[in-house]
Protein backbone atom coordinates (compact mmCIF):
# COMPACT_ATOMS: atom_id res chain seq x y z
CA UNK A 1 0.00 0.00 0.00
CA UNK A 2 1.11 3.41 -0.85
CA UNK A 3 1.26 6.33 1.39
CA UNK A 4 -0.25 9.45 0.75
CA UNK A 5 2.20 11.34 1.94
CA UNK A 6 5.79 12.46 0.26
CA UNK A 7 8.82 9.96 1.53
CA UNK A 8 12.44 11.29 1.41
CA UNK A 9 12.72 8.33 -1.88
CA UNK A 10 9.74 8.71 -3.67
CA UNK A 11 6.53 10.91 -4.35
CA UNK A 12 3.29 10.11 -2.54
CA UNK A 13 -0.32 9.23 -3.66
CA UNK A 14 -1.63 12.84 -2.48
CA UNK A 15 1.07 14.43 -5.25
CA UNK A 16 1.07 11.56 -7.82
CA UNK A 17 -3.21 11.86 -7.95
CA UNK A 18 -2.19 15.54 -8.19
CA UNK A 19 0.21 15.28 -10.75
CA UNK A 20 -1.58 12.80 -13.21
CA UNK A 21 -4.88 14.24 -12.54
CA UNK A 22 -3.23 17.98 -13.78
CA UNK A 23 -1.52 16.58 -16.74
CA UNK A 24 -5.00 14.76 -17.83
CA UNK A 25 -6.31 17.98 -17.24
CA UNK A 26 -3.83 20.06 -18.95
CA UNK A 27 -3.56 18.36 -21.74
CA UNK A 28 -7.46 18.16 -22.49
CA UNK A 29 -7.65 21.75 -21.59
CA UNK A 30 -5.13 22.53 -24.30
CA UNK A 31 -6.34 20.29 -27.04
CA UNK A 32 -9.78 21.74 -26.42
CA UNK A 33 -8.39 24.98 -26.79
CA UNK A 34 -7.01 24.99 -29.59
CA UNK A 35 -10.01 22.86 -31.26
CA UNK A 36 -12.76 25.25 -29.95
CA UNK A 37 -10.68 28.69 -31.47
CA UNK A 38 -10.55 27.22 -34.62
CA UNK A 39 -14.43 25.88 -34.91
CA UNK A 40 -16.97 27.81 -36.72
CA UNK A 41 -19.36 29.73 -34.60
CA UNK A 42 -22.37 27.13 -33.70
CA UNK A 43 -23.65 25.32 -30.80
CA UNK A 44 -20.97 23.02 -30.62
CA UNK A 45 -18.34 26.29 -30.30
CA UNK A 46 -19.71 27.34 -27.37
CA UNK A 47 -20.07 24.31 -25.55
CA UNK A 48 -16.41 23.13 -25.83
CA UNK A 49 -15.87 27.32 -24.68
CA UNK A 50 -18.13 26.27 -21.86
CA UNK A 51 -15.91 22.86 -20.78
CA UNK A 52 -12.71 24.67 -21.48
CA UNK A 53 -13.47 27.20 -18.90
CA UNK A 54 -14.83 25.10 -16.72
CA UNK A 55 -11.85 22.53 -16.52
CA UNK A 56 -9.55 25.43 -16.83
CA UNK A 57 -10.95 26.99 -13.62
CA UNK A 58 -11.02 23.49 -12.08
CA UNK A 59 -6.89 23.32 -12.66
CA UNK A 60 -6.69 26.89 -11.19
CA UNK A 61 -8.35 25.05 -7.80
CA UNK A 62 -6.05 21.83 -8.16
CA UNK A 63 -2.65 23.78 -9.06
CA UNK A 64 -3.28 25.89 -5.80
CA UNK A 65 -4.18 22.50 -3.51
CA UNK A 66 -1.32 21.27 -5.17
CA UNK A 67 1.06 24.28 -3.93
CA UNK A 68 -0.22 23.72 -0.53
CA UNK A 69 0.19 19.79 -0.40
CA UNK A 70 3.99 20.97 -1.49
CA UNK A 71 4.40 22.78 0.68
CA UNK A 72 2.94 20.77 3.73
CA UNK A 73 5.40 17.41 2.55
CA UNK A 74 8.99 16.94 2.09
CA UNK A 75 9.90 17.25 -1.72
CA UNK A 76 11.77 13.70 -2.54
CA UNK A 77 15.15 14.95 -3.60
CA UNK A 78 16.50 14.82 -7.20
CA UNK A 79 19.45 11.80 -6.95
CA UNK A 80 23.00 13.35 -5.86
CA UNK A 81 24.55 11.83 -8.93
CA UNK A 82 23.01 14.20 -11.05
CA UNK A 83 25.07 16.75 -12.87
CA UNK A 84 24.28 20.55 -11.73
CA UNK A 85 23.41 22.05 -14.57
CA UNK A 86 20.74 19.10 -15.26
CA UNK A 87 19.83 19.57 -11.69
CA UNK A 88 19.52 23.44 -12.17
CA UNK A 89 17.17 22.69 -15.62
CA UNK A 90 15.33 20.10 -13.64
CA UNK A 91 14.40 22.60 -10.75
CA UNK A 92 14.25 25.54 -13.39
CA UNK A 93 11.38 23.54 -15.58
CA UNK A 94 9.47 22.92 -12.72
CA UNK A 95 9.31 26.41 -11.16
CA UNK A 96 8.28 27.47 -14.93
CA UNK A 97 5.39 24.54 -14.84
CA UNK A 98 4.08 25.74 -11.62
CA UNK A 99 4.24 29.74 -12.38
CA UNK A 100 2.41 28.47 -15.89
CA UNK A 101 -0.38 26.46 -13.78
CA UNK A 102 -1.19 29.38 -12.34
CA UNK A 103 -0.95 32.23 -15.24
CA UNK A 104 -2.11 29.96 -18.05
CA UNK A 105 -5.84 29.71 -16.38
CA UNK A 106 -5.47 32.84 -14.75
CA UNK A 107 -4.67 34.35 -18.07
CA UNK A 108 -7.96 33.06 -19.70
CA UNK A 109 -10.02 33.73 -16.45
CA UNK A 110 -8.93 37.62 -17.36
CA UNK A 111 -9.96 36.97 -20.72
CA UNK A 112 -13.42 35.92 -19.39
CA UNK A 113 -13.57 38.35 -16.87
CA UNK A 114 -12.79 41.30 -19.31
CA UNK A 115 -15.70 40.33 -21.26
CA UNK A 116 -17.87 40.64 -18.63
CA UNK A 117 -19.35 37.15 -19.46
CA UNK A 118 -20.76 34.96 -16.49
CA UNK A 119 -19.05 32.08 -15.57
CA UNK A 120 -20.07 28.84 -14.01
CA UNK A 121 -18.53 26.09 -13.54
CA UNK A 122 -19.47 23.03 -14.89
CA UNK A 123 -22.92 24.70 -14.34
CA UNK A 124 -22.67 23.94 -10.26
CA UNK A 125 -21.54 27.12 -9.09
CA UNK A 126 -20.86 30.74 -10.39
CA UNK A 127 -17.85 32.37 -10.21
CA UNK A 128 -17.42 36.65 -10.13
CA UNK A 129 -15.64 38.15 -12.88
CA UNK A 130 -12.00 39.14 -11.83
CA UNK A 131 -11.97 42.68 -13.48
CA UNK A 132 -14.01 45.33 -14.68
CA UNK A 133 -15.20 45.30 -18.35
CA UNK A 134 -12.59 46.40 -21.10
CA UNK A 135 -11.79 45.24 -24.79
CA UNK A 136 -8.11 46.30 -24.43
CA UNK A 137 -7.71 44.25 -20.91
CA UNK A 138 -9.33 41.00 -22.96
CA UNK A 139 -7.30 41.68 -25.88
CA UNK A 140 -3.89 41.52 -24.03
CA UNK A 141 -5.30 38.95 -22.07
CA UNK A 142 -6.08 36.96 -25.42
CA UNK A 143 -2.29 37.33 -26.06
CA UNK A 144 -1.15 36.51 -22.94
CA UNK A 145 -2.98 33.50 -22.77
CA UNK A 146 -1.94 32.12 -26.67
CA UNK A 147 1.56 33.06 -26.12
CA UNK A 148 1.84 31.02 -22.91
CA UNK A 149 0.09 28.57 -24.39
CA UNK A 150 3.04 28.01 -26.34
CA UNK A 151 5.70 28.71 -23.19
CA UNK A 152 4.03 25.41 -21.81
CA UNK A 153 4.60 23.77 -24.86
CA UNK A 154 8.12 24.07 -25.24
CA UNK A 155 8.29 23.43 -21.53
CA UNK A 156 6.35 20.40 -21.00
CA UNK A 157 8.68 19.15 -23.86
CA UNK A 158 11.62 19.46 -22.18
CA UNK A 159 9.51 18.10 -19.10
CA UNK A 160 8.32 15.13 -20.33
CA UNK A 161 11.38 14.71 -21.91
CA UNK A 162 13.56 14.86 -19.47
CA UNK A 163 11.53 12.27 -17.43
CA UNK A 164 11.99 9.16 -20.42
CA UNK A 165 15.62 9.87 -20.88
CA UNK A 166 15.73 9.31 -16.85
CA UNK A 167 13.62 6.29 -17.39
CA UNK A 168 14.77 5.04 -20.56
CA UNK A 169 18.59 6.40 -21.23
CA UNK A 170 19.81 6.94 -17.80
CA UNK A 171 17.38 3.61 -16.86
CA UNK A 172 17.34 5.30 -13.05
CA UNK A 173 13.83 5.77 -10.67
CA UNK A 174 13.45 9.38 -11.42
CA UNK A 175 10.12 8.15 -13.48
CA UNK A 176 9.19 5.44 -11.64
CA UNK A 177 9.04 7.52 -8.33
CA UNK A 178 5.81 9.87 -9.67
CA UNK A 179 4.01 6.33 -10.75
CA UNK A 180 2.08 4.00 -8.19
CA UNK A 181 3.22 0.50 -7.76
CA UNK A 182 6.36 -0.96 -7.06
CA UNK A 183 8.79 1.36 -4.60
CA UNK A 184 12.33 2.05 -6.25
CA UNK A 185 15.22 -0.01 -5.60
CA UNK B 1 -70.80 80.66 5.00
CA UNK B 2 -68.76 81.71 2.23
CA UNK B 3 -67.01 78.66 1.81
CA UNK B 4 -70.16 76.42 1.78
CA UNK B 5 -70.41 76.03 -2.11
CA UNK B 6 -67.11 75.28 -2.09
CA UNK B 7 -67.29 72.52 0.13
CA UNK B 8 -70.64 70.70 -1.37
CA UNK B 9 -69.01 70.91 -4.38
CA UNK B 10 -65.61 68.64 -3.11
CA UNK B 11 -68.40 66.80 -1.41
CA UNK B 12 -70.03 66.01 -4.63
CA UNK B 13 -67.22 65.47 -6.09
CA UNK B 14 -65.95 62.94 -3.90
CA UNK B 15 -68.83 60.75 -4.58
CA UNK B 16 -69.17 60.61 -7.72
CA UNK B 17 -66.75 58.01 -9.65
CA UNK B 18 -64.07 58.72 -11.17
CA UNK B 19 -63.50 58.84 -14.64
CA UNK B 20 -60.41 57.41 -15.36
CA UNK B 21 -57.48 56.15 -13.07
CA UNK B 22 -54.53 58.29 -12.24
CA UNK B 23 -52.25 59.33 -14.74
CA UNK B 24 -48.64 58.49 -13.32
CA UNK B 25 -45.13 59.55 -15.13
CA UNK B 26 -42.12 56.83 -14.63
CA UNK B 27 -38.91 58.91 -12.78
CA UNK B 28 -36.52 57.71 -15.27
CA UNK B 29 -33.18 58.19 -12.60
CA UNK B 30 -34.82 56.01 -10.10
CA UNK B 31 -36.31 53.17 -12.27
CA UNK B 32 -35.00 50.35 -14.13
CA UNK B 33 -36.81 47.79 -16.64
CA UNK B 34 -34.36 45.04 -16.82
CA UNK B 35 -34.08 41.54 -17.17
CA UNK B 36 -31.84 38.62 -16.04
CA UNK B 37 -30.71 35.68 -18.71
CA UNK B 38 -28.26 32.91 -18.93
CA UNK B 39 -25.10 32.54 -20.92
CA UNK B 40 -23.42 29.44 -21.00
CA UNK B 41 -24.89 28.12 -17.62
CA UNK B 42 -23.72 31.34 -16.24
CA UNK B 43 -26.21 34.43 -15.50
CA UNK B 44 -25.76 38.20 -16.05
CA UNK B 45 -28.17 41.19 -15.92
CA UNK B 46 -28.90 44.05 -18.43
CA UNK B 47 -31.59 46.96 -18.69
CA UNK B 48 -33.05 49.18 -21.56
CA UNK B 49 -31.76 52.60 -20.86
CA UNK B 50 -34.46 53.96 -23.55
CA UNK B 51 -38.15 53.18 -22.93
CA UNK B 52 -41.49 55.41 -22.30
CA UNK B 53 -44.99 54.31 -20.87
CA UNK B 54 -48.24 55.68 -20.64
CA UNK B 55 -49.68 54.82 -17.40
CA UNK B 56 -53.12 54.65 -15.29
CA UNK B 57 -53.42 53.01 -12.29
CA UNK B 58 -55.52 53.35 -9.11
CA UNK B 59 -56.17 50.71 -6.83
CA UNK B 60 -59.95 51.69 -6.76
CA UNK B 61 -60.04 51.66 -10.33
CA UNK B 62 -58.54 49.42 -12.12
CA UNK B 63 -61.31 48.59 -14.62
CA UNK B 64 -59.74 52.38 -16.12
CA UNK B 65 -55.93 51.84 -15.52
CA UNK B 66 -54.09 50.48 -18.18
CA UNK B 67 -50.76 50.29 -19.34
CA UNK B 68 -48.92 51.19 -22.79
CA UNK B 69 -45.05 50.62 -23.01
CA UNK B 70 -42.32 51.22 -25.37
CA UNK B 71 -38.54 49.98 -25.23
CA UNK B 72 -36.32 51.14 -27.71
CA UNK B 73 -34.42 47.71 -28.27
CA UNK B 74 -31.21 49.70 -29.24
CA UNK B 75 -30.71 50.84 -25.87
CA UNK B 76 -30.25 47.64 -24.40
CA UNK B 77 -26.81 47.54 -21.91
CA UNK B 78 -25.72 44.18 -20.36
CA UNK B 79 -22.31 45.62 -19.38
CA UNK B 80 -20.38 43.32 -21.47
CA UNK B 81 -19.55 45.26 -25.02
CA UNK B 82 -19.15 41.57 -27.37
CA UNK B 83 -22.82 40.87 -25.85
CA UNK B 84 -24.10 44.51 -26.47
CA UNK B 85 -22.34 44.10 -30.01
CA UNK B 86 -24.57 41.06 -30.52
CA UNK B 87 -27.76 41.88 -29.37
CA UNK B 88 -29.26 44.56 -32.03
CA UNK B 89 -27.96 41.85 -34.96
CA UNK B 90 -30.52 40.05 -36.84
CA UNK B 91 -30.12 36.88 -34.80
CA UNK B 92 -31.44 38.57 -31.34
CA UNK B 93 -33.00 41.89 -31.88
CA UNK B 94 -33.28 42.86 -35.56
CA UNK B 95 -33.12 46.48 -34.39
CA UNK B 96 -33.07 47.80 -38.10
CA UNK B 97 -36.08 46.67 -38.91
CA UNK B 98 -37.96 46.31 -35.10
CA UNK B 99 -36.10 49.09 -33.65
CA UNK B 100 -39.28 48.98 -31.05
CA UNK B 101 -40.98 46.20 -28.47
CA UNK B 102 -44.23 46.96 -26.85
CA UNK B 103 -46.17 45.92 -23.89
CA UNK B 104 -50.30 46.97 -23.78
CA UNK B 105 -52.45 46.10 -21.10
CA UNK B 106 -55.73 44.30 -21.50
CA UNK B 107 -56.57 44.62 -18.04
CA UNK B 108 -55.47 44.94 -14.38
CA UNK B 109 -56.85 42.41 -11.72
CA UNK B 110 -55.74 42.19 -8.31
CA UNK B 111 -54.23 39.14 -6.90
CA UNK B 112 -53.39 37.78 -3.11
CA UNK B 113 -49.93 39.49 -3.20
CA UNK B 114 -50.96 43.04 -5.19
CA UNK B 115 -52.16 42.82 -8.45
CA UNK B 116 -51.33 41.12 -12.25
CA UNK B 117 -51.61 43.27 -15.98
CA UNK B 118 -53.07 40.93 -18.54
CA UNK B 119 -51.26 42.44 -22.03
CA UNK B 120 -49.79 41.67 -25.45
CA UNK B 121 -46.08 41.68 -25.45
CA UNK B 122 -44.65 42.33 -29.05
CA UNK B 123 -40.64 41.95 -30.02
CA UNK B 124 -39.77 41.46 -33.38
CA UNK B 125 -43.73 41.87 -34.31
CA UNK B 126 -44.37 38.32 -32.26
CA UNK B 127 -47.30 39.06 -30.18
CA UNK B 128 -47.83 37.13 -27.46
CA UNK B 129 -49.66 37.47 -23.75
CA UNK B 130 -47.85 38.04 -21.41
CA UNK B 131 -49.23 38.62 -17.56
CA UNK B 132 -47.31 40.45 -15.23
CA UNK B 133 -47.30 40.15 -11.57
CA UNK B 134 -46.94 43.51 -9.77
CA UNK B 135 -46.91 45.16 -6.29
CA UNK B 136 -47.76 48.86 -6.37
CA UNK B 137 -47.61 51.04 -3.36
CA UNK B 138 -48.18 54.78 -3.17
CA UNK B 139 -46.99 57.34 -0.91
CA UNK B 140 -48.58 61.05 -1.44
CA UNK B 141 -47.78 61.54 -5.15
CA UNK B 142 -45.28 59.32 -5.47
CA UNK B 143 -45.75 55.22 -6.52
CA UNK B 144 -43.50 52.35 -6.57
CA UNK B 145 -44.05 49.44 -8.84
CA UNK B 146 -42.46 46.02 -8.85
CA UNK B 147 -42.58 43.20 -10.98
CA UNK B 148 -40.98 40.55 -12.76
CA UNK B 149 -42.16 37.74 -15.34
CA UNK B 150 -39.96 34.68 -17.26
CA UNK B 151 -40.74 35.10 -20.48
CA UNK B 152 -39.38 32.04 -23.51
CA UNK B 153 -37.15 34.42 -25.79
CA UNK B 154 -37.43 32.16 -28.41
CA UNK B 155 -41.57 32.71 -29.03
CA UNK B 156 -40.46 36.44 -29.85
CA UNK B 157 -37.88 34.57 -32.47
CA UNK B 158 -35.01 36.35 -30.19
CA UNK B 159 -31.82 34.22 -31.05
CA UNK B 160 -32.23 32.45 -33.75
CA UNK B 161 -29.84 29.98 -35.75
CA UNK B 162 -27.20 28.23 -33.73
CA UNK B 163 -28.86 31.08 -31.10
CA UNK B 164 -31.62 28.30 -30.20
CA UNK B 165 -29.66 26.48 -28.10
CA UNK B 166 -30.66 26.49 -24.98
CA UNK B 167 -26.53 25.94 -23.53
CA UNK B 168 -25.49 28.45 -25.44
CA UNK B 169 -27.95 31.23 -24.31
CA UNK B 170 -30.87 30.01 -21.48
CA UNK B 171 -34.72 30.49 -23.18
CA UNK B 172 -36.04 31.94 -20.08
CA UNK B 173 -35.01 35.42 -19.54
CA UNK B 174 -36.59 37.15 -16.51
CA UNK B 175 -38.04 40.34 -16.93
CA UNK B 176 -37.68 42.85 -13.72
CA UNK B 177 -39.75 45.64 -13.55
CA UNK B 178 -38.96 48.74 -11.01
CA UNK B 179 -40.30 51.60 -11.43
CA UNK B 180 -40.43 54.92 -9.53
CA UNK B 181 -43.43 56.99 -10.62
CA UNK B 182 -44.73 60.71 -10.02
CA UNK B 183 -48.92 61.24 -10.06
CA UNK B 184 -49.60 63.75 -12.86
CA UNK B 185 -52.71 65.95 -12.91
CA UNK B 186 -54.85 65.01 -16.01
C1 LIG C 1 -4.54 25.13 -17.60
C2 LIG C 1 -5.56 25.79 -18.08
C3 LIG C 1 -5.74 26.23 -19.50
C4 LIG C 1 -5.12 25.83 -20.67
C5 LIG C 1 -3.97 24.80 -20.82
C6 LIG C 1 -5.70 26.58 -21.75
C7 LIG C 1 -5.33 26.46 -23.09
C8 LIG C 1 -5.88 27.18 -24.13
C9 LIG C 1 -5.48 27.11 -25.50
C10 LIG C 1 -4.40 26.20 -26.07
C11 LIG C 1 -6.24 27.99 -26.21
C12 LIG C 1 -6.15 28.32 -27.69
C13 LIG C 1 -5.30 29.54 -27.83
C14 LIG C 1 -5.57 30.35 -29.05
O1 LIG C 1 -5.51 29.78 -30.13
O2 LIG C 1 -5.87 31.55 -28.88
C15 LIG C 1 -7.15 28.63 -25.28
C16 LIG C 1 -8.06 29.60 -25.63
C17 LIG C 1 -8.97 30.18 -24.73
N1 LIG C 1 -9.05 29.93 -23.36
FE1 LIG C 1 -7.89 28.70 -22.32
N2 LIG C 1 -6.68 27.41 -21.24
C18 LIG C 1 -6.74 27.22 -19.88
C19 LIG C 1 -7.59 27.85 -19.00
C20 LIG C 1 -8.60 28.75 -19.33
C21 LIG C 1 -9.53 29.34 -18.43
C22 LIG C 1 -9.60 29.09 -16.93
C23 LIG C 1 -10.36 30.16 -19.16
C24 LIG C 1 -11.51 31.01 -18.76
C25 LIG C 1 -12.03 31.09 -17.59
C26 LIG C 1 -9.91 30.07 -20.53
C27 LIG C 1 -10.49 30.78 -21.57
C28 LIG C 1 -10.06 30.72 -22.86
C29 LIG C 1 -10.66 31.48 -23.93
C30 LIG C 1 -11.85 32.46 -23.79
C31 LIG C 1 -9.98 31.14 -25.09
C32 LIG C 1 -10.28 31.66 -26.51
C33 LIG C 1 -9.16 32.32 -27.16
C34 LIG C 1 -9.05 33.78 -26.87
O3 LIG C 1 -10.07 34.46 -26.77
O4 LIG C 1 -7.89 34.23 -26.80
N3 LIG C 1 -8.84 29.20 -20.60
N4 LIG C 1 -6.90 28.12 -24.02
Amino acid sequence: MMQIRNSSSRWGAGAQLLHWLMALGIATAMGLGWVMVNLPMGALKFQLYAVHKSLGITLLALVMLRLVWRWLNTTPPLPGQLPRHERWLAHGAHRALYALMLLMPLSGYVINSAANFPLNVFGLVQIPNLTPESEALGEWASRIHLALFWGFVLVLAGHIGGALRHHFILRDDILRRMLPGRSPR
Amino acid sequence: MRSYPVLALALGLAAMPALAADRWQIQHPDSRLGFEATQQGGQFEGHFADYSAQMRFSADDLANSGFDVRIDMTSVDTGSGQRDNALPDKPWFHTEVFPEARYVTREIRRTDDGYEAVGDLTIRDNTHEVILPFTWQVDGDTAMMDGSVVIDRTRFGVGQGEWQDPQVAGHDVEVIVDLTLDRVAD
